[in-house]
Formats: structure tokens, C-alpha cells, sequence
């Protein structure tokens, strides 16, 4: 987490050191936790400045240069896969791009015409005129290595957003055929326009970097060191992307769009900001090893590049920010110094027992194998990587898990949940002739309903009544055929759901979606979405603003947790997936509750719960109303709604069948018919009619 | 050569390779409808069959051009081949399911997706370390009988491999339509909770979709060996990729659109190819599927909306 986040004293629980527990994990989960993130970084950087004094052979160096370049490709690529989810198999398309634009504004390779245009391009140095002597020569692009690091991160961005954006609205799979598709036809536009990249030849000649007069040539180390600098600083792009509000984003598209969506991320701006900034990273990668190369041919970014930068997250932890960058140096010692080194002892065995199989062995040739091997065998039996994107959950102690359960504390003072003014005369939700029909079962027919503010509303009705689809509808989940839904007055009818959450709709899941490998703390700030601005470059550079916008999430996150007293907060570092059902629910409503809605809509809050919590959790949402929350809630234990509804609706096929008072609805005949089936008079009536 | 002549040439090459493209694309979209996942060794398995067919064909004794068989003894061979390849591929992909994919099923986001990429790359670099990386000639056991329309021709070598698609496909149709087991793999594509409930065996339904997926494959191999008379390593990359526009180009989960959209698909890549450029071939089907997915994402039969998640 980061340093300005407040860590309630249920937390400060120390490290548990009992018998359960063995030394060993409690030092693994601070390496791979939350204080090992710096220092991750800083070992990086030193180990990388220290190792070219002590290793200075030429090779060594320049293969050095080469995995971390490939270990910058995995850290981006680390953002579309391990942070958002997305599955680009298309990566090195990006990589090309970078190296192509580098490649063609610092080579001979296209020279135009010369003419006035290209005169201040000439002062600003970007080209040199190339004099003939019959006629007015031709343009030299010069444009310096330095300009076209950041150039190609959005040359590459660019393409990217490009290629994305129709498809980042499609399930996630279509994603990776389109990537697949787009990562093939980057090399074969290449092969084909020989103009611009000199086709399959290759595009030669392209200038080396230069800094302060100093020319990087053909040596390895100033290469090695500009990756490193390059390496250090994704790297720390990348940790602050993924604390910080857009990370957490990224996160919970991955685990659960559609609750992301809910909670009021905006899923196809999200995904496009990751796959922009992923290709960007791609884009800079590709000038600085085609700097480094001094060419460029189709062949360096096929598909195999991909796969193998995939195999690099895979192996070290999707999402992991030091365990891609260890991958990525693992699949490179392996294929330039292990296979190696393996295939030449191979070769004497095969010398030593005169076995021609093994005396041709070339084990360098099966890496692409190994590959195959790496990703069939993490996926099978280790998805999380070597080093796993969280640390294991340490355990409570024995005080807390025994710890008599407290009721939260929201009788005190506390300030309303949200801070608009609402007129308490008016209604705060209208639903006007609301209609959905799936083929031909009308859902939800004709639906009108006044919610007043500061009121509890529950709504019930058989299995299959539409309960749920009238809360998919009013959230923006389902578009509906007919009908209106007014919040406060403004209409919000078929609105996207987080324009809905950001209007003041927050609601929670009959069957639970939280992001579940998400700790407690950031589910809850995900639902800070709507309610906090911070954007990509902020999360970068963390000014003051930003510190202070995580702070005051933070705070909302844990005030809104004591609700439910120490049922969630001795657990906000545990993952989401570890929680009882119970609990589960106490922090869906708590997700819900931080995007400070002035309507919350709960789906069966109870469902599960045994009488005790039952009634815990009825007294914490009579609360609710008391901090100026308005509820609209499905729930099948009518206990619950008799005991806090204001109003209650009873839905049937769709329709609504009763509205009034707790009371009133409970002597309906309807009502009764709906729920137990007819009775022998109303069989008796019905008899009489016909 | 007329210019309807060069269309005429052009269509007969078109359903051609459509037929092989049909066979493919047919593989991926039944294990699409039934575990919504895309299989990528689906590619290599295509490719995997091209070899075995020529294996299979060496061991005959058939290995260069000479061999020419007519009538019965053709047709047995032919069969016979196909047959082996078919349950040779249809095993492999049933192992692939069970040994690889089972244990992945109902795992959330990218985890099966990139299982399969590996066991892709595994069937690719078998082969490509086992069997060389040179391209491989294939014998063609077919009398050269050909028909003139015009400059056009239509050699016998296209309507025997248009008619062993059409059959296997129809065979396809029958088993899905008509059959118990058929009909537990529609009723799993739409909803496997149900399925499940109503005592259909889920697992055995999805190794089953497996089986004849890569079956059908395998064919598709032993179609691309015999008609360009060659095959190499490297075949199942872009041909899996043009029966995957396929598929989706016809409606994703939905057979009689993968038949169509690979025929569509082949008659993109020869007339495309005929009045565009070869070189072009690949952005070109590419386009049609990012067109497709903007457009009409349920393609032109539809069925699955690729938008649910």
C-alpha cells in the first residue's frame, strides 16, 4: 500500500510467530509485501549499476542490455495481462512500431525531396539537407534518439488505442485473436511497404544515440546502463500505477467487470488506458533496441516475441511487478548462458559414451518447447508465479479470531454518508412504467414505484418474480424496452452503471461479486472510484493532491468498515476470497457504501446469514437510513422487512402485485395467492366465476 | 485468359480452400459454444494431422508423385487415411482436454486461454524438433482427371477433397441434430448447470466436443496436404487464424456459420488474392475481422453474444 495509507490499530496486529506460523513465509511475505516494494527497486538498480564492474566481458554485457530490454517489454506487457486482464498476443506489433519510427527518422532510408517546407525542421536540427549537385537534394531525418523515446511510446500508444478500442468492448478472448491477428500483420505491412522499412532486408544504417557529444557506438555498457535507467524507472511506473486508484481499476476489471462497472469504473476507457500505456512502454523499447542494433528486419517482431514475453509473466506472476522483471532474467540466463552451457555437456557425454543422439543435441533449439512447457505447467500447478502479485495472508491471531463480535459504531456523531442536499418532499426515485422482456418472458411489465428519501424500501416477490432485473435495469446492467427511471428528477433511464454510480446509485449482488483477489481495503477504495479524480499521470508523480485524495480515501475506506464493527477490520489486508459468506456481504454493502450514494440498492443482504447476523446486519442497515442513505432492498426474510421496510412491493412475473405498509401487503390476497399458492377459497371463487 | 475464366479459376481455388477453412473453423466453434474458450492448440492440432496423414501415407508406401490409384482402391485409401488421422488427432485432442484443460475449467480470465497457447507451442515444437524444419512433399495418390471450362480447370483432386468436407460436415450435422449425445452438447452450450441437472454428463460432453473438433482438424490437414501437396511445421498459424475469422465471420458457437464463413473466407483468400495482392491476403482477412467484431459481432448466422461476460 503506500505510506500515506492510515493503518487502523486492529491491523497493527503483530506478525504472527506462533507455532501455526514458521520464520521463513514471514520473511517471504515482507520480501514480496509491502515494505519489500521499495527495496525491490533500490536492489534492482544497485545490483544492475554493480554487476558490469565485476563481469566486463563485452558479451556478457550486451546480452545484459538485451534482457533488460526484454524485461522492460514484459513490465508493460505485465500491464495489459497481469494489471487489466487482457490477453495481447500482439505485443512485439508495438515493439515494431517503436523500432520502425526510430529506425526511419535516423536513417538514410526515406529521403524526399528537399523544399522550403523541411527548412524549419532543419533549424530545429530534426533533418540535414543533402545537397546534389543537379537538382535540390534530398532530406536526411536526424531526429535525436532522446526525442524518440517518449515519440514512440505515443507513435506505439496510438496504435494501440487504435487497434483496441473496437474490440476492448468484446469479451476478453476476441481481444487475444484480434492481438494475434494484429501482432502477424505488423511484420508482413513491414515486409511489404520497402519504401518506408527497406522490406525483409532490413532497415540498416540507423544512427546511434549520442549524449553530450558522446556517441554510444557499438559498445555494449552505455546500452546497458541506459536499460537499466530505463528498466528502474518502468518499474517504478508500474508500482505506482498499481497502488493508486487506476491500478486498483485495473484490477477489478480483471477479477470482475461487470461488478467493476457497478462499482463506477468506466470498463472501456480503463482497458484502453492500459493497452495504451502498455504499447507505449513497447513503442520506447523498440527505439532503444533498435538503437542498439542498428537495424530493424520484419523477423525480430513475430510471434514468438509475444509468446515469450508472456511466458516471462507467466513464470514470474502475472501481475507482479518484481516477479516479471525476475522472469524476464530467468528466460534470459536460460537461453544465453544455461542452454548453453547444457547443450556443451551434453555434447561431451555424447562424446563420452559415443551416443550420436547426444552428440547432436542442440538444446538451445528447444527453447520454444521449454516455453510451451513453462505456460502449460505454471497454469496447472502454480497460476500465481514464483513471486505471487500478493503475499499469503497472515493469519489472526487467536484474540481476534475468538474476539466477541462487535456491533459497529454509527449511532455516534458521524457525518452523512453523502453530501448532497436531497428535498425530503419530493421523491428520490421514480420509476415510471419500467419494462423488460428476454425472448418472450416479460421480466419486469410496467413497473412504477415513488421511493421517498430517507425511506426503506423492500421489495419481494417468489423466485424468478423480477426482482433482480428491476435492480439490473435501474443500474444501467440492463437496458430496459419501455419505461423511465428518475433520479431526484433527472433522468437516468438506460445510463451507463458507472455514470449511474457517479449520479448516486450504488447497489450489491444477489450471488456476491467482489474482486477476490483483492485485499478488503482495496475492494472498498474501488467503490472510492466515482468519488476521487486522480488519473494516470498522477498516480505517476503523486503530488501532494494525490497523497492527500489516498489519504482521505483511505479513511473513508475504514470508517465506513467500523460499521460492521471487528467483523472486517482486524481482516482488511486478507484477500476478499478468504472471507466467510457472511462477511462477504458486510463488505459488499461497505463497497457499495463508499461511493456515497444517496440510493443503495441491496440484493438480498441477509441471504446466508444465520439469526444472530441477521438481525446484526438488519439494525446496521435501519442505521443507514440514519446517516441519510435511502434503501431499496430485496429480501426474502420477511422478518427483516416487516421489522424496517417503510414500504413494502411485492413482485409477481414481472408485475407488481402490492404495495403499502409492511401490514397492509401481509393481508393481501394477491400477495397470499403469490406466495402459498391459491388457497381453497380463492379455488372456490375462481369456480364460482367461471 | 478471359476475365470470367480467371473468376471461374478463382472460385473452384476459393471453395477449395473454404472447404479445408470450414473444417477448421468447425473445431473451434463447437468448443467455443460449449466452454466458451478459444483453443489455440486447435491450430497446431490442423497441423499435427497434415503430418500424420503423410506418415501414415509413407508407411503405404506412397511417397512421391508416382503412385496413382483410381476407383475403389483409391477411395479405400483415402478413407483409410482419413480414418487414422482423424481418430489420431481426435485422441490427441481428447488427451489435451483431459490432461490439460479439465483442471482449468470454470477458472476466470486468462488462465485456459494461455494453457492452450502453451500446449500449442509444445505441438509445434514436437513436431518442428522431431520432423525438421524443412517442407515436407506430400504424394498425391490422385489420377490427374481433369475438366476444362474454357482456361478454367477443375481438377478431380478439388471435387474429391469438396466432397469428403461436405460429408463430414453433413455427418456433423446429423450427429448434432439427431443423435442423444448431439443433442447433450446443445443443450450444454446453452446452459451446463441445466445440462448437468437433467443428468447429462458434462465432462464426457466436452471431451467428446474435443474429439471430433481435432477430428475434423485432422481432416482439414490431410485436405491442406493433398491439395497443395506439400506440408511444413508452420502450416497452422495462419491457416488457424483465417478458420478462426471463419468462425467468427459466421457466428461464433454456431456450426452451419462456421461452414459458411470458411468458405467465404477461402473465396476472400483466392479472390482477393487474384485482383488485389498475395502479400496483401493476411491484413486483408484481418480487416474482416476486426470489421466483423466492430460491426456484427455475432457474425453473419449469429448466436453467442461475444459481448456477455
Amino acid at each position: 500500500m503506500t505510506e500515506t495509507q492510515l493503518q487502523p490499530s486492529e491491523t497493527a496486529a503483530p506478525p504472527a510467530m506462533g507455532r501455526e506460523t514458521s520464520f521463513i513465509p514471514a520473511i517471504w511475505n515482507r520480501a514480496t509485501g509491502i515494505a519489500g516494494r521499495r527495496g525491490f527497486l533500490i536492489a534492482f538498480l544497485v545490483i544492475g549499476a554493480l554487476l558490469p564492474l565485476i563481469d566486463r566481458n563485452e558479451g556478457d554485457i550486451d546480452a545484459g542490455a538485451n534482457a533488460l530490454a526484454y524485461a522492460i517489454l514484459a513490465l508493460g506487457l505485465n500491464i495489459v495481462v497481469g494489471f487489466a486482464g487482457l490477453l495481447d498476443l500482439g505485443y512485439a506489433a508495438f515493439f515494431a512500431i517503436g523500432a520502425y519510427a526510430y529506425g526511419i527518422f535516423s536513417s538514410y532510408q526515406v529521403q524526399p525531396e528537399w523544399w522550403g517546407f523541411w527548412e524549419p525542421f532543419q533549424w530545429l536540427g530534426l533533418v540535414q539537407h543533402m545537397t546534389s549537385p543537379d537538382g535540390p537534394g534530398t532530406v536526411h531525418f536526424t531526429v535525436s534518439f532522446w526525442l524518440m523515446l517518449p515519440i514512440s511510446a505515443l507513435i506505439a500508444a496510438f496504435f494501440g488505442v487504435l487497434f483496441g478500442a473496437p474490440t476492448l468492448r468484446l469479451k476478453g478472448d476476441y481481444l487475444a485473436i484480434v492481438t494475434l491477428g494484429f501482432g502477424e500483420i505488423v511484420p508482413i505491412v513491414a515486409r511489404n511497404v520497402p519504401y518506408l522499412t527497406n522490406g525483409a532486408a532490413g532497415l540498416n544504417g540507423v544512427a546511434s544515440p549520442t549524449l553530450f557529444g558522446y556517441s554510444f557506438g557499438v559498445q555494449s555498457l552505455p546500452f546497458y546502463y541506459l536499460g537499466l535507467a530505463l528498466a528502474g524507472l518502468l518499474i517504478l511506473i508500474s508500482l505506482r500505477l498499481k497502488n493508486s486508484r487506476i491500478g486498483r481499476a485495473w484490477l477489478a476489471i480483471r477479477e470482475d467487470e461487470i461488478a467493476a462497472e457497478a462499482m463506477g469504473v468506466n470498463r472501456v476507457k480503463l482497458k484502453l488506458l492500459a493497452f495504451g500505456i502498455g504499447a507505449g512502454f513497447a513503442g520506447t523499447t523498440g527505439t532503444f533496441y533498435v538503437a542498439k542494433l542498428q537495424t530493424a528486419a520484419p523477423e525480430m517482431f513475430m510471434f514468438p516475441v509475444s509468446v515469450m514475453l508472456i511466458v516471462m509473466i507467466v513464470l514470474g506472476g502475472m501481475g507482479s511487478v518484481a516477479g516479471v522483471v525476475l522472469g524476464a532474467l530467468i528466460l534470459q540466463l536460460l537461453q544465453s548462458v544455461i542452454l548453453q552451457d547444457m547443450t556443451q555437456w551434453v555434447h561431451a557425454f555424447g562424446e563420452l559414451t559415443g551416443i550420436e543422439f547426444f552428440k547432436q543435441l542442440d538444446l538451445v533449439q528447444s527453447i520454444e518447447l521449454i516455453f510451451g512447457i513453462i505456460l502449460v505447467v505454471m497454469m496447472r500447478f502454480r497460476r500465481q508465479g514464483l513471486v505471487p502479485e500478493r503475499a499469503a495472508v497472515t493469519a489472526l491471531t487467536h484474540a481476534q479470531q475468538t474476539a466477541v463480535p462487535t456491533r459497529g459504531a454509527v449511532a455516534g456523531g458521524l457525518a452523512p454518508l453523502h453530501r448532497r442536499p436531497i428535498d425530503a418532499n419530493k421523491p428520490l426515485l421514480e420509476i415510471r412504467g419500467l419494462s423488460k422482456s428476454f425472448g418472450g418472458i416479460k421480466a419486469v411489465r410496467d413497473f412504477s414505484l415513488d421511493v421517498m428519501p430517507g425511506s426503506i424500501v423492500g421489495i419481494i416477490g417468489p423466485n424468478g418474480s423480477g426482482k433482480t432485473t428491476f435492480f439490473n435495469l435501474i443500474t444501467g446492467l440492463t437496458k430496459p424496452d419501455g419505461g423511465k427511471v428518475l433520479l431526484a428528477g433527472e433522468d437516468v433511464t438506460g445510463l451507463l452503471p458507472h455514470v449511474i454510480v457517479e449520479r448516486g446509485i450504488a447497489r450489491t449482488f444477489q450471488n456476491l461479486r467482489l474482486f477476490a483477489n483483492m485485499t478488503l481495503l482495496e475492494n472498498v477504495l474501488v467503490g472510492t472510484h466515482t468519488r476521487t479524480t486522480t488519473g494516470a499521470i498522477g498516480a505517476v508523480l503523486r503530488p501532494p493532491r494525490v497523497r492527500r485524495e489516498e489519504g482521505a480515501a483511505n479513511e473513508r475506506v475504514l470508517e465506513t468498515l467500523r460499521i460492521f464493527g471487528n467483523r472486517l477490520m482486524p481482516r482488511v489486508q486478507h484477500l476478499a476470497r478468504t472471507l466467510s459468506y457472511a462477511n462477504r456481504r458486510r463488505l459488499e454493502i461497505a463497497r457499495a457504501l463508499v461511493s456515497e450514494p444517496v440510493l443503495i440498492l441491496l440484493d438480498e443482504p441477509t441471504a446466508g446469514m444465520n439469526p444472530t447476523e441477521t438481525l446484526e446486519l438488519t439494525d446496521q442497515i435501519q442505521h443507514l437510513k440514519d446517516r441519510g442513505v435511502t434503501v431499496l432492498m430485496i429480501e426474502h426474510k420477511l422478518a427483516v422487512v416487516n421489522q424496517i421496510a417503510d414500504k413494502v412491493v411485492v413482485l409477481d412475473h414481472g408485475e407488481k402485485i402490492a404495495e403499502g405498509t409492511p401490514k397492509e401487503v401481509h393481508s393481501n390476497k394477491e400477495v397470499l395467492r403469490a406466495y402459498l399458492g391459491r388457497s381453497t377459497d380463492a379455488v372456490a371463487e375462481a369456480a364460482a366465476a367461471s | 485468359m478471359e476475365s470470367w475464366e480467371i473468376l471461374l479459376q478463382q472460385v473452384i481455388n476459393g471453395v477449395s480452400l473454404g472447404a479445408m477453412y470450414a473444417l477448421l473453423a468447425l473445431g473451434f466453434t463447437m468448443v467455443y459454444g460449449i466452454i466458451e474458450l478459444i483453443n489455440f492448440a486447435h491450430f497446431n492440432i490442423f497441423m499435427v494431422g497434415s503430418f500424420i496423414a503423410m506418415w501414415v501415407m509413407q508407411l503405404m508406401g506412397f511417397t512421391g508423385q508416382s503412385h496413382v490409384l483410381y476407383g475403389l482402391p483409391l477411395t479405400a485409401m483415402l478413407v483409410f487415411v482419413l480414418c487414422v488421422t482423424m481418430v489420431a488427432t481426435g485422441v490427441l485432442g481428447a488427451l489435451i482436454e483431459r490432461f490439460g484443460l479439465r483442471a482449468l475449467r470454470g477458472v476466470s480470465g486468462t488462465a485456459p486461454m494461455i494453457t492452450t497457447i502453451g500446449l500449442s507451442y509444445i505441438l509445434f515444437n514436437v513436431i518442428l524438433l522431431g520432423a525438421g524444419a524443412d517442407t515436407k512433399n506430400y504424394s498425391n495418390p490422385m489420377p490427374n482427371i481433369r475438366w476444362e471450362f474454357g482456361d478454367a480447370v477443375l481438377h478431380l483432386r478439388e471435387l474429391i477433397l469438396w466432397g469428403v468436407s461436405l460429408v463430414l460436415m453433413l455427418a456433423l450435422h446429423y450427429f448434432v441434430r439427431r443423435t442423444k449425445m448431439g443433442k447433450a452438447m446443445q443443450a450444454t452450450a446453452q446452459d451446463q448447470e441445466a445440462a448437468r441437472m437433467v443428468g447429462v454428463d458434462v465432462d464426457r460432453v466436452v471431451i467428446i466436443t474435443f474429439f471430433i473438433g481435432s477430428a475434423l482438424a485432422g481432416a482439414a490437414g490431410v485436405i491442406f496436404g493433398l491439395y497443395y501437396n506439400y506440408t511444413n511445421f508452420g502450416i497452422g498459424y495462419t491457416a488457424g487464424l483465417r478458420a478462426f475469422t471463419a468462425a467468427v465471420l459466421g457466428g461464433i458457437g454456431n456450426i452451419p456459420g462456421a461452414m459458411l464463413g470458411g468458405v467465404l473466407i477461402g473465396l476472400i483468400e483466392s479472390l482477393g488474392g487474384q485482383y488485389l495482392a498475395v502479400r496483401w491476403t493476411d491484413v486483408i482477412i484481418f480487416s474482416i475481422l476486426v470489421l466483423v467484431l466492430v460491426f456484427r459481432p455475432t457474425g453473419l448466422l449469429g448466436r453467442a453474444s461475444p459481448t456477455k461476460s
